[in-house]
Parts: structure tokens; sequence; C-alpha cells
């Protein structure tokens, strides 16, 4: 397990050169705005031009560029500064990670406590009416649009624009470690809209395994060892049925990471998702590369946390 | 230009559905029953949090790179540059940190300003302003760690200028005593030199205390503007970029000792970025306390018209219009450029921005706000035929197009036209508008739709990049002047390799040698009546098809007493006020 976890390891700092040198190729290739032109104003003396150009560094081929920039990274750990407002890239993450945090682990833990024992009741009592109506809304929540969703749950619980004041609105995002009681309440609309398309979609996956695993032959065993219905289904259906609900929270939760921008936007919850969106509207490099960098680092960390997970759920799989 | 030209071409957001809340009464009024621009009331109540709510954040709140709508929301209020404008008088500088107007040698090449004493700089600086610190702030903006966006438009006329891109003195910036500065320049400029005075570079820097931030490129002064030292009626107190923004009362100001007209009646502002703008637009118009940062949507102005009239007011802006390379054929035909003038339908570019409540058709280039708007032809124009009918004059266009030699009376030439417009709505729609009538011309139209940075940077503004039709274009000003309304889009000499704002390439040397003339004129009333001959000369030699005249919405809650800045057209924060 240890040689496995150290290759894995090994494979994630490959990816992230391959990503990383792939945004750079593909902010190179595709007509993007110059960022010296951008900063030396209308009319710009050619001599400025060229020194902003040689401050940024863009008057290096591509790979000087790049190699600059990864030894940057890799020594320093320096991610370079916003070409839009000079903000330092590393501390403008850093800065939005905890929003991001928040609204995905507050999201994860909703859509699970939801989503699971809906697919399970589904399952249990499949073609009840209580199967079809929670299909009946899973579908509805997985076809709704987060961005619609967010807004129509802001106009209607929100507590300053709302038809039902129950919740703070958009704009109310505080850290936890500045008060916990508004973060709490700033993050309660969020993780409902976030979460509603995943408990959905959770809920039918677990459902389908669910079904498929309760008819295996060892379910049949377990039954007739005389077991509990409930631990049949709790111990050895969901055991077997959820491998592949972990594969998905893996990748879910690594792209949310990333940033959940839809979201993210509706509320205001300044998290790494809507930078990274800013700056590709402003083809700010540095903070493309930063915000890529990081949501391709969360979901290959969490790749490698599920597959080391599954080795604990599933007997059968083992690593060398 | 680019920087404050982004903000104008976000405005589209005031939009679609508008027009039938609007009629075509008088000028700049808006849309029916919305009153006129709120200023200055007597009794205006001091104390309280002003909040402000926008999508965008800001760029760059060092005074010396400042060069956007919402950066200039802030840095005039936490900062005195040399001269300002008024919120309700945007034609004229007022002084700011400057005692008196400015003087102006006999050969215009002179300018000598008096700086007031008792302004002092926030701690921890904390001492009194002198006239090297604005020096030292225009030689700073000229560095790569500053990089200011109109310094070399405005700021090059001065003598021995070159140095300050060294990181030296400029020479022809000289401080006799601790309250003087004069400007010495190598042409007669000083006209113009004079109104741009008001722009943020004059604003004091400390170089005691600025240099170590200077040393950094990009300077530090920007990337922690917190850390500044302000002579404004407010600091930033903090500031997350892309998130939130906090000015608070600067405890080294006090108004009658420094002089300042600002009455600074908001104890603090809360400024939150990057918000939902049609929630915003909710919040605010149902809230209290609250103004937009930025443009709201057209959902939102459309509500605000038809249920809060008092809570809306449209600003006039600049201007916009499709420029053709007169460079390039066949655009370096005259009368094919007056054909497509003759040809365009204007109602239809207009109804792509929101009707007649978003903005007015433009008959030139100098918008209803402008000094020499009305020496130009006012709101019909300066009189030429190919612009009487606004939406399109098909025979008039055909006889145009027989006298610049087809005589189908469309176009038949072999040339693709290469158009590149702005992939964002509504200005996509702008350019679908366009495309059609060139294609209705005879026009064969290769048309490439980009992002709004990429139609700039890398296609309109690189003349080598041989774009012939440029839909998306428009301008708004650095301060209400015929210069800077006209000169870098139209003057030969404004063409330079990257960056370039004159997208027609206009090469008129009659142009040219009207704009010398109107920037060397002093005299007001003859300064306006030359750059409207100037616009009168641009407009006739067809250079792009001018078709609006921008006004942007501004909305505020109900308890709010707003000020708006109309030289900005954004609230002044250091004059809006809580009811």
């Amino acid at each position: 397990m240890g040689r496995y976890i150290i290759r894995r390891l090994l494979w994630v700092v490959v990816l992230l050169l391959v990503v990383s040198a792939t945004t750079f190729l593909v902010f190179y290739a595709l007509p993007s705005a110059d960022p010296a032109v951008l900063r030396a104003g209308k009319q710009p003396d050619p001599g400025l031009v060229r020194s902003i150009r040689h401050t940024l560094g863009l008057d290096q081929p591509i790979y000087v560029q790049f190699y600059r920039y990864m030894e940057r990274l890799i020594v320093h750990g320096d991610f370079g500064y916003s070409y839009t407002n000079d903000a330092d890239v590393r501390t403008q993450i850093l800065d939005r990670l905890p929003a991001t945090i928040s609204l995905t682990v507050g999201a994860v833990i909703l859509w699970l406590a939801i989503g699971l024992p809906v697919g399970i009741v589904s399952a249990v009592r499949r073609r009840k009416p209580i199967d079809r109506i929670s299909m009946g809304a899973a579908l509805v929540a997985i076809s709704a649009p987060v961005y619609w969703l967010g807004l129509v749950s802001l106009y209607l619980f929100s507590k300053d624009i709302g038809k039902v004041h129950l919740f703070p609105g958009a704009n109310t995002y505080q850290p936890i470690s500045k008060d916990a009681g508004a973060w709490l309440g700033s993050l309660i609309m969020p993780w409902g809209v976030l979460a509603a398309s995943f408990a959905a979609f959770y809920a039918r996956l677990l459902r389908g395994n669910l079904i498929e695993v309760m008819s295996e032959d060892y379910i049949r065993t377990a039954r007739a060892k005389g077991l509990a219905e409930r631990t049949v289904i709790l111990r050895h259906g969901v055991r077997a049925a959820i491998t592949p609900i972990v594969t998905v929270l893996g990748l879910d939760i690594g792209i949310l990471l990333g940033g959940a921008i839809l979201t993210e936007s509706v509320f205001n919850v300044p998290g790494i998702g809507r930078l990274a969106y800013d700056a590709i509207q402003r083809s700010d490099l540095p903070m493309i590369q930063g915000t890529v960098l990081f949501g391709a680092l969360f979901i290959v960390l969490a790749n490698l946390v599920v597959d080391i997970a599954y080795a604990f759920l599933d007997p059968r799989v083992r690593y060398g | 230009m680019r920087h404050r030209l982004l903000t104008v071409l976000a405005i589209g957001a005031s939009a679609l559905s508008l027009a039938a809340c609007g009629n075509s009464k008088s000028r700049n009024e808006g849309p029916a029953g919305v009153g006129g621009l709120p200023g200055p009331v007597s009794g205006q109540k001091s104390g309280g949090t002003l909040k402000v709510l926008s999508n965008e954040g800001f760029e760059h709140l060092d005074p010396g790179s400042s060069y956007f709508q919402l950066d200039y929301e802030v840095v005039y209020a936490t900062q005195r540059p040399l001269y300002s404008f008024k919120p309700e008088v945007p034609q004229r500088t007022a002084p700011d940190l400057a005692a008196a107007p400015a003087t102006i040698s006999k050969d215009q090449k002179t300018v000598t300003v008096k700086i007031r004493s008792g302004v002092k700089y926030s701690p921890p600086v904390n001492r009194e302003v002198t006239s090297a610190d604005v020096k030292y702030a225009i030689e700073r903006a000229f560095t790569p760690a500053v990089a200011n966006g109109y310094a070399a438009s405005y700021f090059t006329a001065l003598e021995g200028v070159d140095a300050a891109a060294k990181g030296k003195p400029i020479s022809g910036i000289e401080t006799p005593d601790a309250h003087t500065i004069v400007f010495k320049l190598t042409k007669p400029f000083a006209a113009t030199f004079v109104n741009a005075l008001s722009l943020p570079i004059t604003v004091p820097v400390p170089k005691e205390y600025a240099a170590k931030f200077d040393k950094k490129a990009p300077s530090g002064y920007d990337s922690k503007p917190t850390q500044q030292a302000f002579t404004g009626p407010y600091v930033i107190k903090d500031y997350q970029p892309g998130k939130h923004l906090v000015l608070a009362r600067n405890p080294s100001w006090d108004a009658k000792t420094a002089g300042d007209y600002r009455p600074a009646y908001v104890d603090r502002v809360d400024w939150t970025i990057g918000a939902d703008p049609n929630v915003a637009g909710r919040q605010i118009l149902t809230g209290q306390g609250l103004v937009s940062g930025d443009t709201p949507p057209a959902p939102i102005v459309t509500r605000a018209v038809q249920t809060a009239k008092g809570q809306i007011s449209f600003t006039p802006l600049g201007n916009r219009y499709i420029a053709m390379n007169t460079q390039l054929p066949p655009f370096d035909n005259v009368n094919l450029r007056k054909a497509v003038l003759a040809s365009f339908d204007r109602k239809a570019l207009q109804l792509t921005r929101g009707g007649v409540s978003a903005g007015d058709i433009a008959s030139h280039f100098l918008p209803p706000t402008a000094p020499g708007y009305a020496e130009a032809g006012g709101a019909q124009g300066p009189g030429f035929d190919f612009l009487k009918n606004p939406s399109g004059d098909p025979a008039l266009a055909a006889s145009y197009m027989k006298k610049a030699g087809y005589p189908s009376g469309k176009y038949t030439g072999k040339e693709k036209v290469v158009m590149i417009g702005d992939n964002n709505d509504p200005a996509a729609k702008t350019a679908q508008v366009a495309l059609e009538q060139f294609r209705k011309l005879g026009f064969d139209v290769a048309f490439r739709s980009v992002q709004h940075e990429t139609m700039y940077s890398k296609f309109c503004n690189v003349p080598k990049a041989k774009v012939q039709v440029c839909p998306n274009v428009g301008w708004l000003p650095d301060f209400s002047d015929g210069y800077a309304y006209l000169y870098a889009p139209f003057n030969s000499k404004a063409i330079v390799p990257e960056n370039n704002s004159n997208w027609p390439q206009l090469k008129d040397p009659q142009v040219d040698a009207a704009m010398e003339r109107a920037s060397n004129t002093a005299d007001p009333a003859a300064r306006a009546k030359a750059w409207g001959q100037v616009d009168r000369l641009v407009t006739g030699a067809a250079p792009a098809v001018p078709w609006f005249w921008d006004r942007q919405p501004n909305i505020q809650s109900k308890n709010v007493q707003p000020v708006i800045a109309q030289w900005n057209a954004a609230f002044d924060l250091a004059f809006t006020s809580i009811k």
C-alpha cells in the first residue's frame, strides 16, 4: 500500500506539470489579451510597453516563461501576481479556500444525508409510491439548473428579498473565524442549492446499484442465515452498492474544491470558482494558472483517497 | 482609456425591453417619470454606513495607475488630485489640492499651480502635503512599476519626460517652494494640460514613504492599498481583492483646515464585490442604505423604471461607433464610407443596447454633455445628408456608392472585409446588426467574434492586424473636454502600433490641424467652438458610423440621498448620504 501511494503521488506531480504546461499553451495558442498592452493604457510609448513586457517576463520565449514560472512555484511556492489587480495569486487562492471548503463540505454532508437514505428506501420500496415520489423529485432536482434554483430560493426564502423571510440571503457570507453564526446562516441556502442535484443523483445511483446487489446470491444466503432484513440491507447490500458512489463522491469533492462557480456567483460566496471565472474573463494568466493547478491538485488527491478507500470498503481490492 | 472604456462597453447591460419604457422626449432624461440627475441637496445628514454592491472588482487603487470607473469612485473619495470635478459640474474642474485655478503663461508652455496649506496625509505619514509629492507622483507614473495608462496621452509634453521611465526626475516639473509646482511644456499645450491635472496621476505621493513600495514591480502601493498615505476624507481601511472594501474616516482630514469641498457625510462605506447583478439589484431596491457600484442589469433597470422611479437615475456617458479602417481598401474611399453611413439603420443599432432609455442615437461624435456638442450641431448633428435619416437611406447610400465607383449602387469589389466583434451581449447583437447591414450593401464580410479584451488587444488596437471594421468600439473621455473626446480616436499622431485607439486610423491633415488649433485655445467658449468644428470635420470625413450616446443607470435604496458624480457616471461616495 505504501509503495502504491508513493507511486500515485509521483504521478500527481507529473499530472500537475502536464496541466500547467497545457494551460500555458492554451493561453498562448488561442487569441487572448496581451497583459503588457492592457497595462500600458492608450497611446502607449513603445518603450513603456517593452518595459512592462520585460517586467512581466513576457518578452521571453514561452518555454523560458514556463520554466521560470515552475521554478518560482517549486522553489519559492510563488504563483506570481495578478495581471489585473497586482494581487498575489497564492494569497488570493488561500484566502478563497476556506469559503470553497465550507461550501463543499457542508453540501457534501447534506447531499449524503439526503441522497443515501432516499436511495436505500427507494431501492427497498421499489415501485411503491414512496419510490415513485422520491425518484420523481430526484428527476426535478437533477433537471433544475443551479443558477435558476439559487435565484428562486433567494426570491422565496431569503430574509431581504424573499417572500418568506427565513435565511440570510446573498452577499452575507462571513468566514467561520469571524462569526460562526453568520457563517452558518449564510451557507444554509447555498448548501441546499448545491446539494439538491447531487443528492438526487446519488439517490438514483444508489437505488440502481442496491436493486442490483439485492438480487445477488450472497444476499439470499444472508437472508437464509436468518439475519435481520435491516442487517442484510445495510451490512451486505449497501456496503457493496456504495463503492461506485465513493468513486463519484471523490471526483465530485475534487471538482467542487476547484470551485462551484454558479453557486458561489449567485450567493456571492467568495470561493475559488469565482476567482477562476473572473481570471478567465480578464485573461489573467497567473490567476488562471493558479486556480487550474489547485483544481487539478484537488481532483487527483481526491482520486487517490478514493482508491485507498476502495481497499477498505471492498476486501476484493488490494494494491501491490 | 482602455480601462475606462471597459466600463462604457459594460453598459450594455442596461438593456433590452427598455425601449418600451421610454419615449422620445428631451435628451438625457432617461425614461418617462425618472427624475433628473441627483446632485447635492441642502440638509443632507451626516453619519451612517453606505453599502455598495457590485459585481465587478477594482483593478488599481494606486492613484498612479487607477484608470477604471470603480477605481475612481474610491480614489476620488480617499485622495485629492490637484483638481477634480464637483459632482454636478462635470464640465469644469474645481481646485482640490490646488489652492486656485492654474496660471498659464502667455506662450502656453508653462503652467503654475499653487497648492493648499494644511492638507495632511493620513497616518503613518501624517505630515503636510508639499509640491514635491505631486512631482514624485507624476514621475513614478511613468515607471513600469506603476505603468499609468494615460500619462503618455497628456503628460509627454513635459520637458525631460523621457527620464522618468528610467526612474529619474522630470526636469520640466519644478517645485520652487513647498506650495508651488511649475510644469514646463515643450509645446503650447497648457490649455489641454490643465484639464489633465484633474486626473489621479496628480494625487500627491510621499516619496520617503512610497519609494519602498515602488521598488517592487508592480508597486506595493497598488497591491496593498490600505497602506497608502491618504489625503481625502476617507482611508481604505480594509481591502480584499474581489471580495470586500471598507472606507473609514481619515483621522488627518478636516474639511475646513484642508479646504476640501467634499462634505463626506457617511462615516463608513462598506463595499461588497462579486454580487450577482440581479440579486444585488433587488436587494438595493428593497433594502436600506445600499447603492449600485456598477451597472444594474436590464430586468432591474426595467423594474426600477416601472416601480421605483425615485430610485434610479440615468447619467449621460460616452459614445459608440462602428469604425472603418480608412487606410485599407475598400474603406480608403470616402464616398464608400459615406454610403455606409447613409445606409446604416442606427435605430436598429440603438435597440441592441436597450432603446431610447439606454441612450440617444448619435449624429456625430461629441456627446450631449461635452463642450462643443452644441457647436457641432447638437442633437441634429452637423447636417450631413448621410447622417440625416437614423433609419438609413438606401437611395442616398446607392448614390454615394455610385460616386465611389460602383455603378450598381452596391459594393461589388473583390476585397473581403474583415470585421472583429465582441462576443459578449449586447455588443454581440450590435455586431450582428452591423454585419447584416454591411452585407445588405453588398460587402463580403469575414466576421469573427472574440472576447472583449481580445478584440482590443489583439485586433482592433493593433494596426498591423489589418482589421477593416470594428463594430463595438466607443469612447469615454478622461475629462470633459474636446481633446479628451476626439484626439486619441481621430488624430493621425495618435496612431500607435499597440493599444491604438484611432480605430479608423484616420489620417486627415485638416482634422489634425483643427485639433492643433483647438488644443491651444484656452478661452472655454472659443475652445468649445473649436472642438465643435473638429467634430464637424471628423464626422464629414466619415471614418466611422456614430450611432449611440450612452446613459448609465444607477440605483439606490429609498433611504439613500444619492449624488451622482456626473463626470464618472457613478455615485460620489463623498457626497451621497443616508436619509
